[in-house]
């Protein structure tokens, strides 16, 4: 069995700021369980101009009770690539954990698409499996699902935290400024 | 944020702030610059030891290879 997510939300902000916020998104007041982040491998492809980018998260968790016996930490490494199309307006970001794959691996896409200069589209869709066998892959794949709902919410409010705090932040005026000269 | 190296969180904060500028005012305007290349080369070189320490760095290498957000095959 697999579980599966998706959901289509209107920002109200302009897809360059969208896209600066995804790069600085951690730390924010909604994500107090991502404890370490780095950008492991980028690139921009000379003939397209595409950027590429693999990021590094440490994620902690809190596991249910019934959980607890099949995992010995709460410590999970996430692994997220990205493409951006700086000429298209798009982003795509597709984040997967590594750790306790087998257990339950959540993969999730999210597409910023440019609407018009103050409106992103964003397109989340994730699949959530577990290979364990009998009745308690569907408790696991349930419970994914659930922690999928909550965690979209907290993400894009950590994301909209940190658009306004890029506006207004001393340190990213100059680059609030540059941004809006693109426009 | 902190790097998962506590002694590359130097390098890393020196990193996304050339990075973000870079962004904004090379990337996003079309205009070609590699700045921020030196930075980056010496803060991956810090993390990439404790990636192969904690064994994550091969299961990095499969994911970017396997990924379809990559061009490196």
């Amino acid at each position: 069995m697999v579980k599966w997510f998706k959901q289509t939300t209107n920002l109200k902000h302009s897809w360059e700021q969208l896209s600066l916020a995804m790069w600085s998104k951690y730390p924010n007041p909604h994500s107090s369980h991502v404890v370490t982040s780095d950008v492991v491998d980028r690139y921009v492809d000379p003939n397209t101009g595409y950027l590429y980018t693999t990021r590094l998260f440490l994620k902690r968790g809190n596991i249910p009770k019934w959980g607890r016996k099949l995992l010995n930490n709460n410590e999970a490494y996430v692994i997220e690539h990205s493409i951006c199309k700086p000429n298209e307006g798009s982003m795509i970001i597709s984040t997967k954990n590594l750790s306790h794959a087998k257990l339950m691996l959540i993969e999730e896409t999210q597409k910023f698409i440019k609407k018009d200069e103050e409106n992103t589209t964003l397109v989340t869709k994730a699949r959530i499996t577990s290979n364990i066998w009998g009745p308690l892959c569907s408790r696991i794949e349930n419970f994914g699902l659930k922690k999928m709902r909550e965690g979209t919410i907290n993400s894009c409010n950590g994301l909209l935290y940190v658009v306004e705090k890029l506006k207004s932040s001393k340190n990213a005026i100059a680059l609030s400024n540059s941004l809006k000269a693109l426009k | 944020m902190s790097s998962i190296n506590p002694e590359c969180t130097k390098l890393k904060k020196e990193y996304d702030e050339c990075f973000n500028s870079w962004y904004v005012d090379s990337f996003l305007k079309g205009k070609k610059s590699n700045k921020c290349d030196e930075l980056f080369k010496e803060y991956r070189a810090c993390i990439l030891k404790t990636l192969k320490e904690k064994k994550i760095d091969t299961l990095i290498e499969e994911s970017i290879k396997n990924s379809t957000l990559n061009k490196k095959k």
